[in-house]
């Protein structure tokens, strides 16, 4: 086996996301101005060295904003893509190995699901756990990303079922559960992986149109994803306040998209 | 023809499923056709008349089942928001959703499939780097956000369509075909690097098979190896990404309409479920599950052409 | 081969993207000047075209233009005769007389007659033959519509001064039963077209009785996302736009726009649900209305554009209007502390307001309340709602602490607007439970002559406010945007666009 070198991707990717995982760290208990805190006198103030993003239409300090904002999509994505992964991974395992009755009708239901508008399914989730929540999106979107992660995990399971070192393991008695879970699942890391970058990246994307469209977090708490919205019918008046969220947005997905990229490189290398 | 049969079933089951889980959701989700239809001038009398009018009272199950039987006999119902035939309501708008989801569609593929192979060729050098990254870029830009920049950039500054004001697609499909092309493009940019990303990976996993080396150590070219097996081995995954991204297509165009000002099949939809307008949604849920099953059937029939060992049913 | 082949689909891509290059030639201001023609953004789609079924307040401001009643309003809160001609008011209000105006013609060509006109009263009483609940509640009072000729005499069970303002219900054809898609009425404009979620199309009616309309055609534009109306207005695409935001005008280019600024003519108010603790207590209810600063509210969040308000009923209702009442709670956070102190609650509480999340506005509002709030130690969290929700939930059950939102009239009685307090009212979604008001209530409804009605409807207001039943914040400004070159905007107490006004000025 190569020395595991880590590559430039990689480096780029840690780096960007620690840079940005450290500022919503601080920001939960330090931020240089109360994100919450309107100013009638500064109202759509442009970005200067006070207000390194300017200021929105409350005269709020939209750097805090941002700050605490990346802070809270951070959380949902995180939750978001565990949800799915854990629970995707079960249904890919479960479907993949044993096949049959059961993985026809659970694709059939993941079909169903890819089908469903999202909108509904948040909307269905807030009317059982009840408004104002924010562990609403999380299950929702949770919820949407069942799928996606069930179809990959399946293939590589599916994969895996008649290779030569499972069967034998079958012969010699071991459990099904054992298995999957031992022998198994660390051969689908590799797949899962990157899967789970992806997702991250997916899940701070589709929070951020979530409340694009109007169903996400609460306000004046704010997500990246509300305060885009917030800012696009501002954009003639207040540009820098969609530009600096939508770049924020776009660093994050991009720092994980090259820690998957640098992953799969490493990957590569390695076999 | 077994296969075809077995398609078909799920295609069907697939379609009940949502529609019985769409029912459901109406079932649970607060606010009901009634309520959404009468707004502020709700009493509890023009409640419950309305409620009766509507067929409301009636239990879940038989509400459901009579709406799957006019279905199933060709009677979508009537929009309980716009007292119209529900038909006459989706078709012009279906219309104008497949027509920006092919234009995109079409998009992705012209660009990503060349582009995948091209840039296979500056493996290892610093072009690489920059390439790639530029691709987690595209990636990375949520589509809502390059939809708000191009429209004012190429809608407001350069005044090339007017957003908000989208053309008749049959009386000026020219213009039309204008402001379906900038939203697709918003629509296709990630799934285009996505897809890029997928096919390099593929191919550079084929390559590093044994028979792709025993072909070059046997003296073969390596672009002809390149093209003429692992280019053919590759396009199986390259197919069954594309179905995806044709049933994913449809969900992303919510997004993209919203912020395009389209008059599509997502805002309908989206304004339906906040009206409670269940006939509509469920005909659009319908017909969004239809799309994403024939997007799968389509990837793996085309597989089956290009690939004989998995017309055995090996791979469902 | 294959080569070949990718470069043809290169190219075809290419042709694409030319084609989509070229477009053709798009509709400019300039053309509609020449055309007489205007086109003008809506924020929400219409609900159904039947003027008797229709409810949203978006669909009867466009449709206002194309349906008439026996009467109909003015822009200075008169009503004025319509498809009659004449009409008088006898036995004290319990009788109506109606005079059929000669040769008012329907958009399909038909002459309005007694039988159209009995018709549409008795289809929004419930009095048709095959039965029906009163579409327009209110009108359940009528005990008998009977034709004559030309008179027409409507009886009603009691005595009711306020009966006429509903005589503005639109008179339809009796024979014909397509409203739902393509409605017939008598307005100056006639219905031409509809697409759901895009556009509704006016043309000018060339037989209307009166003041024939001065434009040729008029386009509704339905664009639902709030910057799409902005950029609409900026590329060329829209004409007018109405109830638009101060941020939203502040991005338009002064030189093309002018704004007119009328009122919106709502109550906007933190409205309290006086049945659940702690807004059972009246000490709460009015620390709550020394906490919160209207003035600021419409400072920050309307950039100064706004009436404040101090009770249910706003200034371009003329008489019933108190303008004394707006600052009976000054702003003053040690008052408000000390009444919470009185009530039981010296450290605050918690709250929730419950806002419908597709109106930025009151979003707006709510945020500027919460930190107004936080003052006075009181610890307020905003859940956004869907539209819907919030009226099932809301307005529909009452299950809420505090929410925002404005309260219209659809006509000009007072009634409309306070009705509702009343414990009796089915839609008093804020509970407010008092004796007094009902019975003040009572009175006003079968007062006799219109002083003393007037008289006691401000008394009502008046408790409201001393009671506290809410807090008032405001009846927003109504800003529209106009395309310089388009004239003759007015505005009506209600809340309707006339666009028989509107002309291009060459």
């Amino acid at each position: 086996m190569k020395k595991r070198r880590i590559n430039g991707y990689l480096l780029c990717g840690l780096i960007i996301t620690g840079v940005l995982l450290l500022a919503a760290l601080v920001g939960t208990f330090y931020t240089p101005f109360d994100p919450n805190a309107m100013n009638g006198a500064e109202k759509f103030q442009a970005p200067s060295f006070v207000h390194l993003f300017g200021t929105d239409n409350f005269g709020r300090d939209i750097f805090s904003r941002v700050v605490k904002g990346s802070g809270t999509t951070l959380a949902i994505a995180l939750a978001t893509v565990a949800i799915g992964a854990v629970v995707g991974t079960l249904v890919g395992a479960v479907t993949g190995y044993f096949g049959g009755v059961a993985d026809d009708a659970l694709m059939r239901l993941n079909d169903a699901l890819t089908a469903f508008p999202s909108i509904l399914l948040a909307l269905l989730v807030i009317s059982i756990v009840g408004p104002g929540n924010k562990y609403n999106v999380v299950l929702a979107l949770g919820i949407v990303f069942i799928p996606s992660f069930a179809r990959v995990t399946r293939t590589a399971f599916a994969g895996l079922r008649d290779v030569n070192y499972i069967t034998s393991a079958r012969l010699m008695g071991a459990k099904n559960g054992r298995i999957l879970l031992v022998h198994m699942l660390p051969n689908t890391v590799r797949v899962l992986l990157p899967a789970i970058t992806i997702g991250f990246n997916n899940a701070v994307l589709a929070e951020a149109s979530m409340s694009f469209l109007g169903i996400g977090v609460t306000p004046p708490d704010a997500s990246l994803g509300y305060l885009l919205s917030e800012a696009q019918d501002k954009l003639s008046r207040a540009p820098w306040y969609a530009l600096c969220t939508g770049a924020v947005i776009a660093l994050l997905v991009f720092g994980v998209g090259l820690i998957g990229e640098g992953l799969q490189k490493m990957d590569r290398e390695v076999a | 023809m077994k296969y075809a049969l077995k398609r078909n079933l799920m295609l069907v089951l697939t379609m009940v499923i949502v529609s019985f889980l769409t029912f459901l959701a109406f079932e649970l989700i607060s606010g009901d056709p009634a309520e959404a239809m009468l707004g502020t001038e709700a009493t509890p009398e023009r409640l419950a008349a309305l409620r009766e009018e509507l067929g409301l009272n009636r239990p879940f199950l038989v509400r459901y089942a009579s709406w799957l039987a006019g279905f199933a006999s060709g009677d979508l119902g009537v929009s309980l928001h716009y007292r119209q035939p529900v038909w006459d309501l989706i078709a012009p708008k279906l219309e104008i959703t497949l027509c920006l989801c092919l234009v995109s569609f079409a998009l992705i593929t012209v660009v990503s499939i060349p582009l995948a192979i091209w840039s296979y060729r500056w493996t290892g050098t610093v072009f690489e780097a920059v390439r790639t990254a530029f691709n987690q870029l595209c990636m990375a830009v949520p589509p809502f956000f390059t939809g708000i920049l191009m429209s004012y950039l190429f809608g407001i500054l350069l005044r090339l369509f007017v957003p908000g004001d989208f053309p008749d697609l049959r009386d000026q499909f020219g213009e039309a075909l204008v402001h379906l092309f900038f939203a697709a493009v918003c629509l296709g940019i990630p799934r285009t690097a996505m897809t890029v990303r997928m096919m390099r990976s593929t191919v550079i996993g084929e390559m590093q098979k044994a028979y792709v080396r025993t072909a070059i150590s046997r003296g073969n070219d390596r672009r002809a190896v390149l093209t003429r097996h692992v280019l053919k081995n590759s396009l199986t995954a390259a197919v069954t990404f594309l179905g995806q991204t044709m049933a994913e297509l449809i969900g992303g165009s919510v997004v993209v309409e919203q912020v395009f000002g389209i008059p599509g099949l997502g805002r309908l939809l989206v304004y339906s479920i906040s009206t409670r307008d269940y006939p509509v949604v469920q005909t659009v849920v319908v017909i969004l599950a239809f799309w994403v099953v024939l997007a799968g059937t389509l990837a793996d029939l085309i597989n089956q052409r290009v690939d004989p060992r998995l017309r055995l049913g090996g791979a469902a | 081969m294959k080569k070949k082949i990718l470069a043809m689909i290169l190219v075809l891509g290419m042709l694409t993207a030319l084609l989509a290059g070229c477009g053709g030639s798009r509709e400019t201001p300039e053309m509609r000047a020449e055309a007489n023609a205007i086109t003008i953004g809506i924020a929400q789609d219409l609900d159904s075209l039947d003027p008797h079924v229709a409810v949203a307040a978006g669909t009867k401001e466009v449709m206002f233009n194309v349906f008439e009643g026996l009467v109909k309003p003015t822009s200075d809160g008169n009503l004025d005769p319509a498809v009659a001609s004449d009409y008088s008011v006898e036995d004290g209000g319990l009788t109506y007389v109606f005079t059929l105006r000669q040769g008012v013609k329907f958009h399909n060509g038909k002459t309005v007659e007694m039988q159209d006109v009995l018709y549409s009263v008795r289809r929004c009483a419930g009095l048709l033959p095959e039965g029906g609940d009163a579409l327009i509640p209110a009108l359940s009072v009528i005990a008998d519509v009977q034709g004559e000729g030309d008179k027409l005499t409507i009886t009603l069970s009691e005595p009711n001064l306020e009966f006429l303002a509903y005589m503005t219900l639109a008179i339809l054809p009796a024979d014909y039963d397509q409203q739902d898609t393509a409605p017939v009425g008598t307005g100056p404009f006639k219905f031409v077209s509809r697409k759901a979620q895009d556009s509704v199309v006016l043309e000018r009616f060339e037989d209307y009785w009166g003041t024939p309309a001065k434009l040729d055609k008029v386009t509704f534009k339905i664009i639902e996302e709030d910057s799409g109306l902005v950029r609409g207005l900026q590329s060329g695409a829209l004409d007018l736009v109405s109830h638009m935001t101060s941020t939203q005008i502040s991005q338009l280019n002064k030189d093309a726009f002018h704004v007119e600024e009328g009122s919106m003519n709502l109550v906007q108010a933190l409205y309290l649900n006086n049945s659940a603790p702690p807004f059972d207590n009246v000490l709460v209810r009015q620390a709550l209305c020394y906490a919160i600063d209207k003035r600021e509210i419409i400072n920050m969040a309307f950039d100064g554009y706004g009436i404040p308000l101090g009770t249910s009923m706003f200034p371009s209702f003329g008489k019933y209007y108190d303008d004394s009442l707006t600052d009976y709670y000054p702003h003053d956070v040690a008052k408000a502390k000390d009444l919470l102190a009185q009530a039981g609650y010296p450290d605050g509480f918690e709250m929730t307001i419950t806002v419908p999340s597709n109106y930025q506005p009151h979003v707006d509002t709510a945020q500027v309340i919460v930190e107004q709030l936080k003052e006075a130690g009181i610890t307020a969290t905003i859940v956004p709602v869907e539209w819907d929700s919030w009226l099932s939930d809301v307005y529909g059950k009452s299950e809420f602490q505090s929410t925002i939102t404005g309260l219209t009239s659809d006509n000009m009685t007072a009634r409309k607007l306070l009705e509702r307090f009343n414990t009796q009212a089915g839609n008093n979604f804020t509970k407010y439970d008092s004796a007094e008001y009902d019975a003040l209530f009572a009175r006003a409804i079968s007062a006799a002559d219109d002083a003393e009605q007037t008289a006691i409807y401000r008394q009502m207001e008046r408790q409201l406010t001393e009671n506290a039943a809410n807090v008032y914040i405001q009846d927003m400004a109504d800003l529209v945007v106009v395309r310089n070159g388009v004239d003759g905007l007015i505005f009506y107490p209600l809340y309707v666009l006339d666009v028989s006004t509107l002309y291009w000025d060459k």
